[in-house]
């Protein structure tokens, strides 16, 4: 396929349905057609059971599309997900973590898998859990921590790998307001200097505004808008991204029209 | 599949599975008391058996029908040896009334001397004395034991070369043997359920399984890296079900210590286990644990978390290893016909038990015992086969 070269993530009616006993099937994602560029911060929006993690689960190799495709640095992922995985991150969205291992253990682990050497892991694993604000509880099991601290060594554990593409289910959820300042401003720069994709989901519409340059909003597991906020705004002729996203998924209160 | 092989990721998820495990306490602590505990249970058990058995007399009844010399002979013998034989009293009773006891199940162990015994003997060299003794007693059945060799000892004196015929004894292991096969059985089916469904369903629950999917490294691998830190469980819990039975063993040597150097003997060749076969227990229960982690992987695929795996594991185990041990404990698991020795057979866990057996009393054969070993090892493959597939389905993640 001729692939564009800043283009690193691209459905064309990617549909993912489940079977649910022999009569009943949901529709998980209903063509859905995106585009992400390298170095993009991307925001999925929809309520819950819209479509978000199954669209990630899917660029990641977890689910199988029913129908349609889905490339990510170039590959299919039906066929290329050994390449694709050694280039990507993913933070679920539901607390995933070690937790009779140590902060630090679980940054080490992690990275372990993609063949970084440990000297340089070490070096990795110092930065991030200084950045994150966990340096001095790295020696400790994690099982002690709260909430907000897990999702903290779960963010650094995700880049600790360095990769091309960001998968951040919910990152900031259960975050202190001051930790997840510091989580989005190291996405910021991730961003921005290093120049990672990131694609995130994220229910807090004030971190989709200050964080992404683009957003695609999904429901009921079609992509029913996509453009950057500020665009989406004016189209739908709204005061900001909220009127806009409930406009969309309820119907009402949008005047700009309906999907792009 | 792919058939994986052992790189540098494999290796670096084995280490941390393993570092994982170790720093589960009670989990670790587990797979150290359950055999350890198992063991001493049996040591305090036996030792109350070897004073009901070694110390303790019994009531036993004598008819004697024969009127020769031998019958005579050998009722005299056993009257003037009651103390050793712990016999108290010795009761003569008629034939009609030995039968009406048995008839009553009032009786513990009655001698009945046959008519022309002595003259079966003398022209034959071959006659039958019947001991009919309540089993439900373990020291009626000792005392049964002892009047048996007693017997033999005085007949062989009396008359060289004669042949005392008895009832055929069951090709079966010792006691202590017995013993170990059923502990190792039951301890080694349950044992690995903790350990397989934390290391699955757990790892689903906690949702720590969709991070790890997403690595650089197939299902297959990551599969493998779990079970080589089960089989480190199971390698604490070999070597602690060898300080079991070496432990075991020293309290029936200590607790015989005080009695007859020929009972001494006897109680220890009964109630021990040879030190000497115990890598073979041992390789037996590798077999088992690896049967019980594939039985326990497919659970634990399938069950949507560790508390029902737990369960469902639990019963999947318990039910048919209760069956086995409860069936072994009354004679060989194969005397049962029909249907039932066939669904005895397709279960796993008979086959270490008719393995162990068959070696332990020496009745073992090639075929027999590569029959054994191939299926618990087939059983293994097949069910970490459909463990893999379950795996690597969509639905893990769910």
């Amino acid at each position: 396929m001729a692939f564009e070269e800043e283009v690193v993530i691209k459905t064309d009616g990617l549909t993912k349905i489940f079977e649910k006993g022999k009569k009943r099937q949901v529709i998980a994602l209903n063509r859905v057609d995106l585009e992400i560029r390298r170095g993009e911060v991307f925001g999925l929006l929809g309520t819950n059971g819209a479509g978000k993690t199954t669209l990630i689960r899917v660029l990641v190799g977890l689910l199988t599309p029913t129908e349609g495709s889905a490339y990510v640095l170039g590959k299919d992922v039906t066929e290329g997900i050994d390449y694709i995985r050694d280039r990507v991150s993913l933070l679920p969205q539901e607390a995933g973590i070690y937790d009779r291992l140590t902060a630090r253990e679980n940054l080490i682990y992690y990275g372990g898998f993609y063949g970084i050497p440990e000297d340089e892991l070490n070096k990795r694993a110092d930065h991030l859990l200084e950045i994150v604000g966990l340096k001095d509880k790295e020696h400790y099991q994690v099982k002690g921590f709260s909430g907000g601290m897990k999702r903290k060594v779960l963010v650094a554990r995700a880049l600790v790998i360095e990769p091309e593409i960001i998968f951040l289910d919910e990152p900031t959820t259960g975050v202190d307001t001051l930790g997840a300042r510091v989580v989005r401003n190291l996405l910021k720069k991730l961003s921005s200097e290093q120049r990672r994709t990131i694609i995130l989901t994220t229910h807090d519409l004030n971190e989709v505004s200050e964080l992404c340059d683009r957003v695609g909003i999904l429901n009921d597991g079609k992509l029913i808008a996509t453009g950057k906020p500020s665009q989406l705004e004016e189209k739908f002729r709204a005061a900001n991204l909220e009127e806009v996203f409930t406009g969309l998924v309820t119907g009402e209160g949008v005047y700009g029209g309906s999907t792009p | 599949m792919k058939r994986p092989k052992l790189d540098a990721k494999t290796l670096w998820m084995i280490r941390k599975e393993v570092r994982e495990v170790f720093r589960s306490r009670w989990l670790i602590l587990g797979f150290i008391i359950s055999p350890m505990f198992a063991w001493m249970f049996q040591g305090a058990f036996l030792s109350f058996i070897v004073g009901q058995t070694s110390e303790e007399p019994e009531r036993v009844y004598i008819t004697i029908e024969d009127n020769g010399t031998l019958g005579r002979q050998l009722y005299e013998e056993i009257y003037a040896n009651r103390s050793i034989l712990l016999i108290d009293p010795l009761v003569n009773i008629t034939l009609e009334e030995g039968q009406q006891l048995v008839a009553d199940k009032t009786i513990s162990v009655w001698i009945l001397i046959p008519e022309n015994f002595t003259q079966e003997l003398n022209t034959t060299a071959h006659s039958t004395l019947q001991i009919v003794v309540n089993t439900a007693s373990f020291r009626a059945t000792a005392a049964a034991s002892r009047i048996d060799a007693f017997t033999k000892l005085v007949i062989n004196i009396v008359v060289r070369e004669v042949q005392v015929d008895w009832y055929t004894i069951s090709p079966e292991a010792n006691y202590g043997h017995q013993l170990a096969i059923f502990l190792v059985m039951l301890t080694s089916v349950i044992a690995p359920a903790p350990y397989i469904s934390k290391s699955f369903a757990g790892e689903r629950e906690a949702k720590t399984l969709e991070a790890l999917l997403v690595v650089p490294m197939s299902r297959v691998k990551i599969l493998g890296s779990k079970l080589v830190a089960g089989l480190a469980l199971t390698a604490i819990y070999s070597v602690f079900t060898a300080v079991g039975i070496l432990t075991y063993n020293l309290s029936i040597i200590l607790r015989v210590g005080n009695l007859a150097p020929e009972l001494q003997q006897a109680n220890i060749n009964l109630y021990t286990v040879n030190a000497y076969t115990i890598p073979l227990i041992m390789f037996c229960q590798f077999l088992l644990l690896l049967c019980a982690i594939g039985i326990g992987v497919v659970i634990s695929c399938l069950a949507k978390d560790r508390a029902t795996a737990e369960s469902v594991n639990s019963m999947v185990m318990l039910v048919p290893t209760f069956v086995i041990g409860i069936l072994g404990f009354t004679g060989s698991i194969l005397q049962y016909g029909g249907v039932l020795q066939w669904i005895i057979l397709a279960i796993p866990f008979s086959h270490a038990v008719l393995f162990l057996n068959a070696v332990l009393a020496g009745t073992g054969t090639l075929m027999g015992l590569s029959i054994n070993i191939g299926y618990m090892i087939g059983f293994t493959v097949v069910f970490l086969f459909i463990g893999a597939k379950l795996f690597e389905r969509e639905a893990i993640i769910s």
